[in-house]
């Protein structure tokens, strides 16, 4: 993996005015995503995870550091990133095509080249006969492929994902994963991906940024070992338990009481 | 079945009863035509007046529908405006508001004072009873998008003009089409009024000249033909509604029509 990183944050600070004091919410974070890398952000609920997403969309500007993207500042700035959220947040009057399509006509893409890489992908992941409906008629989890797709396709360098399977049952939670792991590894993206979970986190990536409760600090970087194409059920081994285990034990020191 | 029922048998026995009992009431009582045109009476004077009826009519339609057009076209503006632009909102909206409460029966005289008695201060009359509607639900509609679907283009990169255009338009055309039903229908009331403060035809018009000759079934004559031109106007704009918002899931299309 040579050339910058995807994606640089350094020494990033937030905290947001409340009751007339300030509250904290991020603090000196500092991390990076290599070019086709998949990297975690695992902490407990509330620990500020979405609003580091907010300051690496340019939705919000942080206090402190800066942000880079492909090795420039992008720090404020909007339309680097793409964004896969916990709700698909399809548009509800136009059809699955058309959301994929539209989403890629607003970074840049022309109209009818959209509308072709749209139908093409939906094909490839087997949801070609739902893309003339209204994705409210989806279930779930169908809704969130098409929600990743819509990440996956978007020219941007960095494909953000926050906590895409939080709102799933378990056992389409586990599917999607399995499904996820298998797109990604055939479609290398640069991703920086959010959850609370460890095993999720694990079973996905090729690192992990294990976070505390607010303010949010990096506790720990860890590097997963497990080889890629990675098993869906790499879950199964010794290793992984004690992996688990460990950060488990990292994450109630650092004082996380759920979520984990 | 039973929910067929109570949708039409019901309401239409209902009036079926009504007009029955009027019947009767009027042979029983023998109330003169002057006081109380029995229905069969009215129903003959339509059918008499048929031409002349059907040409007042499409006057008072013309009328109304310029009112209509006049009233989508400054609403949907400045409802735009007002949720682009608060500060204009903030400083207008008392304005509209009076002018909203100003009786139109003295409004009218007024801006015959101030427009002379052509076309003008008609359908000035007409724009401001068929501005309001439109604007103040279309500017609530424009504040309700779903706030996921905000976020999400917001972190894609989505300027201020893209959000409206992809999200807040769309949004809120459901609360359009509620202003422009209830629109439609003030649009004949506004009209008549409009055409009883100084026309020369016209089914206001109509109306004066009857109610001055104490034709009393003419005049119901006339009013069953009002009536008639609202329910046409309010269900050309319920079967629109339908054709264009198409997304909603079935069975929440009807709750706009709760006013009949």
């Amino acid at each position: 993996m040579n050339g910058p990183d995807k994606l640089e944050l350094i020494g990033i600070g937030k905290s947001y005015a409340r009751g007339g004091k300030r509250h904290p919410v991020l603090d000196d974070i500092s991390l990076r995503v290599a070019d086709g890398e998949f990297v975690t952000l695992l902490g407990p609920s509330g620990s500020g995870k979405s609003t580091l997403f907010r300051l690496i969309g340019g939705v919000e500007r942080p206090d402190a550091g800066r942000i880079l993207i492909d090795g420039a500042e992008t720090t404020g700035e909007r339309g680097h990133i793409s964004y896969m959220p916990q709700q698909a947040s399809l548009f509800p009057w136009m059809s699955v095509a058309g959301n994929i399509a539209s989403a890629l006509t607003t970074a840049g893409i022309e109209r009818r080249r959209a509308a072709a890489l749209a139908a093409e992908w939906l094909g490839r992941i087997g949801l070609a006969d739902v893309a003339d409906e209204y994705p409210q008629v989806l279930s779930g989890g169908m809704q969130q492929r098409v929600s990743f797709l819509r990440a996956l396709l978007m020219p941007r360098g960095v494909m953000c994902l926050d906590e895409p399977f939080a709102a799933l049952d378990a056992l389409t939670r586990a599917e999607m994963q399995a499904w996820l792991l298998r797109l990604w590894e055939e479609e290398r993206r640069s991703v920086l991906f959010v959850t609370h979970s460890i095993e999720e986190a694990l079973t996905l990536s090729d690192r992990i940024y294990v976070l505390s409760k607010a303010p949010a600090t990096v506790l720990r970087e860890i590097a997963v070992p497990f080889d890629r194409p990675r098993r869906a059920d790499v879950w199964k081994e010794p290793a992984f338990v004690a992996l688990k285990e460990e950060v488990l034990a990292l994450l109630q020191r650092g004082g996380a009481g759920d979520g984990v | 079945m039973d929910s067929k029922v109570s949708r039409w048998l019901l309401p239409v026995g209902t009036l079926a009863c009504a007009l029955l009992l009027w019947q009767a009431s009027v042979a029983i009582w023998d109330i003169k035509p002057f006081t109380l045109p029995s229905p069969l009476a009215i129903g003959e004077r339509i059918v008499e007046q048929w031409d002349r009826l059907l040409a007042q009519s499409g006057s008072t339609l013309r009328l109304a529908l310029k009112g209509i057009g006049l009233g989508i076209a400054l609403g949907v503006l400045s409802a735009i405006v007002f949720h682009l632009i608060p500060v204009v909102r903030a400083a207008l909206s008392p304005i509209i508001v009076i002018t909203q409460n100003i009786p139109l029966i003295a409004l009218g005289p007024l801006l015959i004072i101030w427009f002379g008695f052509g076309l003008t201060p008609k359908l000035v009359l007409l724009a401001l009873v068929c501005y309001f509607p439109i604007a103040w639900s279309m500017l609530a509609g424009l504040g309700q998008a779903d706030p996921h679907l905000r976020e999400y283009l917001e972190m894609i990169g989505a300027g201020r003009l893209t959000v409206l255009r992809r999200l807040e338009l769309p949004a809120s055309l459901p609360y359009f089409f509620s202003g422009l039903k209830i629109t439609a229908t003030y649009s004949i009331t506004a009209a008549i009024v409009a055409e009883w403060l100084g026309a020369s035809e016209g089914i206001g018009y109509y109306l004066v000249l009857k109610s001055k000759g104490y034709d009393t079934t003419s005049v119901f004559a006339a009013i069953v033909c009002i009536v008639g031109m609202a329910l046409a106007f309010y269900g050309i704009a319920a079967l629109l509604e339908r054709l264009v918002v198409r997304w909603r899931p079935a069975g929440r299309s009807g709750q706009g029509g709760g006013a009949l």
